[in-house]
């Protein structure tokens, strides 16, 4: 479980004032739990991500990953950006299996391993394309490989479907329900997109910006639907899931005018 | 529903074919420019042919093209300047190839560490900043007066001259590097030196080899001049001697070497950067 504690991140302003980007965030994400991060641009959800993964130290307060506080980027913490961030100079496979070669996996299993990734993801056949082969959809299917490939206890995800295009959108949506049905992975997704959310997130928070903070929590149980009976439209006509849509939309609308009225 | 049916038949497949069209481009566009080059080229020959077969210009500075090529075969079989033309050719490659190895194995590392370290870069910036503005044989003097007259000195003036344009490529290959890539590596578990070895050097390395182009560029010119004052050996010291006897003819036999060999040293490095970097540009 990772269990972050009253987080607090300020950044420096060009001019030197301190800008409060992150104000006392607390959240769970527990075992085989798909948490989704919500919120306009700017509302600390990439920042609460890059804190989890180590990348940026926290200004107050904790993160810990079964206990043992986060101090730095780690293969147990596998990350997907949402710019792809494949190496060019490497095959799809080799790719995949850099984690492996970090950790001195030898060769032939290395790509034994990789190749098991890559069918998860429906790639096999892609193994030793160029990455600048593939598609923006299939580069982000390379990315989740690749993340999942040190075997991490969480995979975090920022955005990582923000630059496709939503008919790819959909089916990377259901690839990773799927991935995350089969391997029981926690997940901390962040988006903004309300629908992509609702979809995917056993939980789901909502924030908002200046200073970015925790708004609104829900549980969520579309995804368990989703994964159960594989019928996405079905999930997203549901009256539940249309109601909901609108209360989140309202939310989300609320907190910007209010803040800007305010300042 | 009517509109959509409306719209759809109208199609120009008839009998004719179809016009191709494209955007159209900007610049030199996309089509080769070698059967330009090669005219340009011959065209150059035939007015050189001409102006010295009407004497135009004095035999004396200008000899006729056939008369260059028979000078050419005749220093091919015969040597020139108490050395055959490959010994000339040999010794000045060996010493630009050593020198380039030379700066190559030192500059690669030191401009990677004042990429990647404050300490790095503050000390060897000062000493690089300063020496490699200078021109090469501003110092060639103090060069002989301390390590002689023999290949040392020679060697170590081009290893200079070459050293700052690798150092200063890659330490612009590693600000190349962006975060993402090096947080997506940490985040797999990199350490410093897998971080280095697998991410840093290849991405930096297209800048290297164009630092490394620069080099060579940079390495002919203060070799010949390097030869021209003071070897005996090399295609340098060939041009120079023929000029003492104006030998004109000669002189442009050496020339057509130092050309030869810049122009196959750039080759090699575009058929390298190929095959080391085949996907620059595409990502």
């Amino acid at each position: 479980m990772l269990r972050v504690g009253k987080a607090s991140v300020y950044f420096a302003a060009r001019d030197g004032r301190p800008v409060h980007a992150l104000d006392r965030v607390s959240l769970d994400i527990p075992d085989g739990g798909f948490v989704v991060a919500l919120g306009t641009s700017g509302c600390g959800k990439s920042t609460l991500l890059n804190a989890m993964a180590g990348f940026l130290p926290l200004s107050s307060g904790s993160i810990t990953l079964n206990g043992h506080p986060v101090e730095g980027p780690g293969a147990e913490r596998g990350v997907v950006f949402q710019k792809d961030t494949l190496l060019p100079w490497k095959s799809v496979a080799e790719n995949v299996a850099l984690g492996l070669k970090f950790v001195g996996v030898g060769r032939a299993e290395r790509r034994a391993r990789a190749l098991e990734l890559l069918r998860l993801v429906g790639l096999e056949d892609f193994a030793d394309a160029a990455p600048y082969e593939l598609s923006g959809g299939m580069r982000q299917r390379v990315g989740i490989a690749r993340a999942l490939a040190p075997d991490p206890a969480i995979l975090l995800m920022d955005e990582p479907f923000g630059a496709l295009d939503s008919m790819t959108r959909e089916q990377m949506q259901e690839l990773l329900v799927a991935v995350w049905a089969r391997t029981g992975k926690q997940i901390f997704f962040i988006t903004h997109s309300i629908e992509e959310a609702l979809f995917l997130g056993t939980q789901l928070i909502v924030m908002s910006p200046r200073p970015g903070r925790i708004v609104a929590r829900y549980d969520l149980d579309f995804v368990k639907t989703f994964a159960r009976d594989r019928d996405a439209s079905a999930v997203k006509a549901a009256p539940a899931f249309s109601i909901l849509r609108e209360e989140i939309r309202a939310i989300v609308h609320r907190t910007e005018p209010i803040r800007s009225a305010a300042e | 529903m009517t509109d959509i049916a409306a719209t759809k038949s109208p199609s120009p497949s008839l009998a004719e074919a179809p016009r191709i069209v494209k955007m159209h481009s900007f610049g030199i566009g996309e089509r080769s420019t070698l059967a330009i080059s090669v005219a340009t080229g011959v065209a150059l020959v035939a007015l050189w042919w001409i102006v010295a077969w009407t004497g135009l210009v004095p035999h004396l500075f200008l000899p006729t093209p056939v008369e260059v090529v028979n000078a050419a075969i005749s220093i091919y079989q015969d040597g020139y300047a108490n050395a055959s033309l490959w010994e000339h050719v040999g010794a000045s490659l060996t010493r630009i190839l050593t020198a380039a190895a030379i700066a190559v194995a030192l500059g690669v590392p030191t401009g990677l560490l004042m990429g990647l370290s404050r300490w790095a870069k503050g000390v060897f910036d000062t000493p690089i900043e300063f020496y490699w503005p200078l021109p090469p044989l501003a110092y060639l003097p103090l060069m002989i007066i301390w390590l002689g007259i023999g290949e040392t000195s020679k060697i170590t003036l081009l290893t200079l001259a070459m050293f700052a344009p690798i150092a200063l490529s890659a330490q612009a290959g590693v600000r190349s590097v962006s975060r993402e890539r090096v947080n997506a590596a940490l985040s797999l578990g990199a350490t410093r030196f897998q971080l280095m070895r697998e991410i840093v050097l290849p991405s930096a390395l297209p800048e290297i080899l164009t630092g490394i182009r620069i080099a060579l560029g940079v390495g002919w010119g203060t070799l010949v001049a390097a030869e021209l004052i003071a070897a005996t050996r090399g295609i340098g010291y060939f041009i120079m001697s023929a000029s003492q006897f104006l030998a004109t003819d000669v002189v442009f036999v050496g020339i057509g070497i130092i050309a030869a060999c810049a122009f196959a040293f750039t080759l090699t490095m575009r058929l390298a950067e190929r095959w080391l970097v085949p996907w620059k540009g595409q990502s």
